[in-house]
């Protein structure tokens, strides 16, 4: 069988998974000694599947590469909090490790911390490179992304950039503050200088969870024609010394 | 004089002084006895030691599993000698397939395995030994097995068959990408690098850890070269720091940064332990970094404290350099999420 898209991107879906998560569908970018891969995956860690694996398998079209190294994805879980008339948002998340095991699967760690929340969602937004490719590193150049806002109220880390290359472009973002009146709004900034022709729903990662201290906050943000958007933040987003970040090899659907 | 047992006819066992005759499966083997020569090893030591243990606990299987032994035992033969295949005994097998085993770092297996596939030979491309490096190229990645590697102390370059000399340098290691570098367990092992001149003899096979069957092996010699008669037909050093880069007063307790991913991205596995009351931690090099590794890299991080944030996310900024005032050195400075000391910081890193 070929592989899914090589040296191209497109879209493909898994053939199957030991988690009972159905299908999932990838947006993938395939060079011969790396893959980029975007997926956004939801489960129930009740079900039987997923309790009977040690790790999670997610079984694809042949991929380009047979093996890589380890790479990072999300695992983010919902868990909220009603009080009267006020819901008191403690959804979390961490970094899992996830790697390529052969052409036909990915491998994700099982994380069991929070086995206990109704509903799992991993995003893979990752880059997994093979090792030993006969050559070294190849260097990208940083590009300062330039948010900005009719009025401004949201304020970015000098480390907020993105690295960009034809078929993908990676993307850290770090939050540094938000004005006081706008701090329960929607949020939407351009990004200035980041290509248009990425659109992904990112974790945006951190903030103090009272209720699991063991990780930052998660809330969701997604990216989509140059524009940031992030319609509600975890309760405790904005705590000193939690940074919420993003970071995320993103595929480019093409111009 | 020794009257009994006579060797010279068939149909006798038993032993005289150091001849020992067996008859086995319709034919006679007689053996001398043979002398260990040179002062014992430690690892000698606890190689009878584990052989000693392996053979005693045969005796604690159920007669079921002893069974199960003896039959698979019938079907396996043991190595050939004179064109007559030897036959294995259950107790035979048993104590062949767990020394290999134990010697991978895994338990006594009890339960005889299934069957006993065949495994492949070892592929490689191509052997280096310098003084510096000690390292097989290419190899052929087998999942679920291991490499064993045993080698020699340097030998004088005219001797041609020096294989009985080979000791056990690896038991049991997964190639790391097509590469088995040998260096750290060869000086390691040896107790002295080789020089320019010498002929190391070296001999590898596969090992399935999982049933302790092993492969047929494979043996090859070199002559050490300089490193930079190497480098000139064809040996390419892989661009990666370890900890065995690492200078002993940095602030990591694990180190592996991979460059030879021919992407744009460096691959990371490393802890960071962090250091006085600044949020970030060190990895002083021995030596300086190429060129072609300097830069920035940003990678994702994961706490591995115990404490509030135990497992937060972060990400952190990475600057590879060659500093004048500090030396070669990378720096792990934390960015986003909530810092934790320690933190693994791992995967792909882009590079600009």
């Amino acid at each position: 069988m070929a592989p899914a898209s090589s040296t191209n991107t497109a879209m493909f879906n898994s053939t199957g998974n030991n988690f009972g998560a159905g299908t999932i569908q990838f947006k993938d970018y395939q060079a011969e000694n790396y893959v980029v891969l975007n997926a956004k995956i939801t489960y129930d860690p009740s079900n039987a599947d997923y309790q009977a694996a040690d790790v999670l398998e997610i079984y694809v079209p042949d991929l380009s590469i047979n093996r890589s190294a380890v790479a990072g994805v999300f695992l983010t879980f919902q868990d909220r909090y009603v009080y009267s008339s006020y819901t008191w948002n403690n959804d979390g998340g961490t970094a899992v490790k996830s790697w390529i095991k052969d052409k036909n699967t990915i491998c994700i760690e099982k994380l069991t911390n929070f086995d206990d929340k109704a509903e799992h969602t991993i995003f893979i937004l990752a880059l997994y490179p093979s090792l030993n490719q006969g050559g070294g590193t190849i260097k990208g150049t940083r590009t300062a992304i330039q948010m900005t806002q009719e009025t401004r109220y949201l304020y970015w880390s000098s480390d907020t950039f993105c690295v960009i290359f034809e078929h993908w472009v990676f993307l850290h973002m770090q939050f540094s503050s938000c004005s006081y009146s706008y701090r329960n709004q929607p949020w939407e900034a351009n990004m200035g200088n980041f290509p248009t022709d990425v659109c992904a729903d990112v974790p945006f990662l951190g903030g103090s969870n009272q209720y699991n201290p063991s990780v930052n906050g998660y809330s969701l943000a997604h990216v989509e024609n140059g524009v940031f958007t992030c319609q509600e933040r975890m309760s405790g987003f904005d705590s000193t010394g939690y940074d919420p970040f993003i970071f995320a090899f993103l595929v480019r659907d093409g111009e | 004089m020794i009257v009994l047992p006579s060797i010279a006819f068939g149909g006798f066992s038993g032993s005289a002084k150091d001849v020992t005759a067996r008859h086995v499966g319709g034919r006679s083997i007689l053996s001398v006895r043979s002398w260990p020569t040179g002062q014992k090893t430690n690892a000698q030591v606890a190689r009878r030691a584990s052989l000693a243990r392996i053979t005693k606990s045969y005796q604690t299987l159920t007669a079921d599993q002893m069974i199960a032994w003896e039959r698979l035992a019938e079907h396996t033969s043991g190595q050939s000698v004179f064109g007559q295949k030897a036959e294995l005994t259950g107790i035979n097998l048993f104590v062949r397939l767990n020394v290999s085993r134990v010697m991978a770092g895994e338990s006594i297996l009890k339960d005889a395995p299934a069957m006993i596939a065949a495994l492949p030979l070892v592929s490689y491309s191509a052997l280096w030994i310098t003084p510096k490096t000690v390292i097989i190229k290419g190899i052929a990645h087998e999942v679920g097995l291991k490499l064993v590697v045993k080698m020699t102390g340097g030998q004088s370059a005219g001797v041609s068959s020096g294989w009985s000399k080979a000791v056990i340098v690896s038991p049991g290691m997964e190639d790391d990408w097509g590469d088995a570098d040998m260096t750290y367990l060869y000086f390691k092992t040896i107790g002295v690098k080789p020089s320019v001149g010498e002929k190391i003899f070296l001999e590898m096979y596969w090992l399935d850890p999982a049933s302790g069957v092993v492969g047929p092996s494979i043996q090859t010699s070199k002559v050490v070269e300089s490193e930079e008669d190497a480098e000139a037909e064809g040996y390419v050093k892989r661009e990666k720091i370890t900890m065995a880069d690492v200078k002993e007063d940095s602030h990591v307790s694990e180190c592996d940064v991979d460059f030879s991913t021919n992407a744009p991205v460096v691959s990371f596995d490393t802890v960071c332990l962090g250091h006085s009351n600044v949020a970030s931690s060190y990895a002083y090099l021995e030596d300086d970094l190429p060129a072609d590794c300097l830069g920035t890299s940003m990678a994702l991080g994961r706490g591995m404290g115990d404490g509030n944030a135990a497992l937060a996310a972060q990400s952190y900024i990475i600057w590879l350099r060659n500093s004048s005032w500090d030396g070669a050195n990378i720096c792990f400075a934390h960015r986003g999420g909530y810092y934790v000391k320690p933190t693994e910081v791992f995967g792909p890193g882009i590079l600009y």
